[in-house]
């Protein structure tokens, strides 16, 4: 068991001194969502998430928030926060609206 | 060739009438595909009332400029502004697509004016928010540096996909994206939310593509650790 163990440790510190460090793999994430990283970047991503499963979750969680980013733009009035237009907004864009459209006739 | 009114694009043209196909021929004659609909089917609508938008629309696109301006006068300002351009437009593009996703569009184009001309004035870059990067939740010495502190990283988020239908997590996402920096959540939106690709957003900016990046990167970073603080880390059976 011990062997293994001891294995199991080296194979670990060698990973991780072949590979970007966390703080560089979290760069490389919110990068690979502007531009295609070179295989080789993706390829030691990958051989660090064997050992990392912090940066796997880090890289799943920011594609979601890619994603439901996208989502937001085609929310309903409901589900956006916050007070629709105030009363005396509404009145004066109306009033606006109609001045304009009485000068296009 | 095209009948007078006819001065946009061809698409532009016909896509008021775009439950029929028609095709085009080389001489300009509009012949439709299908028969004309059936007698009795309403006339398909073209842009209601102006007065109407501003009840049926005015706070929706309020809400939407506001996100993006977090200035309610200026909010205001583009949502009317937004109206009194499809008042002009109004007549050509008549009928075009659903009137409030057009609507849409044109606030966004007056949101990006406003952003264009902000930037002139004062840069938009913002290498100051979060630049410590959770550098507390990273080894700071020995073989280890600049690796998560186990205890530190990110949790293993359940069921991500159907937080999206939640009421609650957009709320969450809002008021996270909400506590950026205003430069920063521009540019969070503008990348994220309206998917405008990252060379844009530069030159619309005016921003420099590595400082983008940097700018995006704390961003997402921030965002992730507030939803995790607030949503998915939270026992949401209680909720």
């Amino acid at each position: 068991m011990k062997i293994i163990a001891t294995i199991k440790e080296r194979w670990e510190v060698w990973v991780w001194q072949h590979t970007p460090h966390c703080t560089e793999i979290l760069r490389f994430a919110s990068q690979s969502l502007e531009h295609p990283l070179s295989f080789r970047t993706r390829l030691k991503i990958r051989l660090h998430f064997l050992i990392c499963v912090w940066c796997e979750r880090y890289v799943k969680q920011l594609r979601f928030l890619h994603q439901a980013g996208s989502h937001l733009d085609h929310q309903e009035d409901e589900t956006l926060p916050g007070h629709g237009l105030s009363a005396e907004a509404r009145a004066r864009i109306v009033q606006n609206l109609k001045t304009a459209d009485s000068k296009n006739l | 060739m095209l009948s007078p009114r006819c001065t946009l694009t061809l698409k532009d043209c016909f896509s008021g009438m775009s439950d029929h196909t028609f095709s085009v021929q080389l001489d300009g004659d509009l012949t439709p595909s299908q028969a004309l609909p059936p007698e009795g089917v309403p006339k398909l609508p073209g842009l209601s009332d102006p007065e109407r938008w501003v009840e049926l629309h005015g706070d929706y696109l309020f809400k939407y400029a506001l996100i993006r301006l977090r200035d309610p006068a200026k909010a205001e300002d583009a949502v009317q502004e937004t109206f009194l351009a499809a008042l002009k437009g109004g007549k050509s593009f008549a009928g075009r697509s659903a009137e409030k996703s057009w609507l849409v569009g044109v606030l966004k184009n007056k949101i990006y004016d406003y952003y264009r001309k902000a930037s002139r004035e004062t840069s938009f870059t913002d290498m100051e928010f979060y630049s410590d990067e959770e550098s507390d939740r990273f080894v700071p010495d020995g073989l280890f540096k600049d690796g998560w502190i186990h205890e530190l990283g990110p949790l293993e988020w359940s069921g991500p996909g159907a937080s999206l239908d939640s009421e609650v997590f957009w709320k969450t996402f809002h008021d996270c994206s909400n506590k950026l920096p205003k430069n920063v959540a521009a540019v969070f939106n503008l990348r994220e939310v309206d998917g405008v690709e990252s060379k844009e957003i530069c030159g619309l900016l005016n921003i420099s593509e590595s400082n983008l990046w940097v700018m995006l990167h704390r961003a997402r970073m921030a965002l992730r650790r507030c939803l995790e603080t607030n949503w998915f880390g939270k026992d949401k059976e209680a909720e």
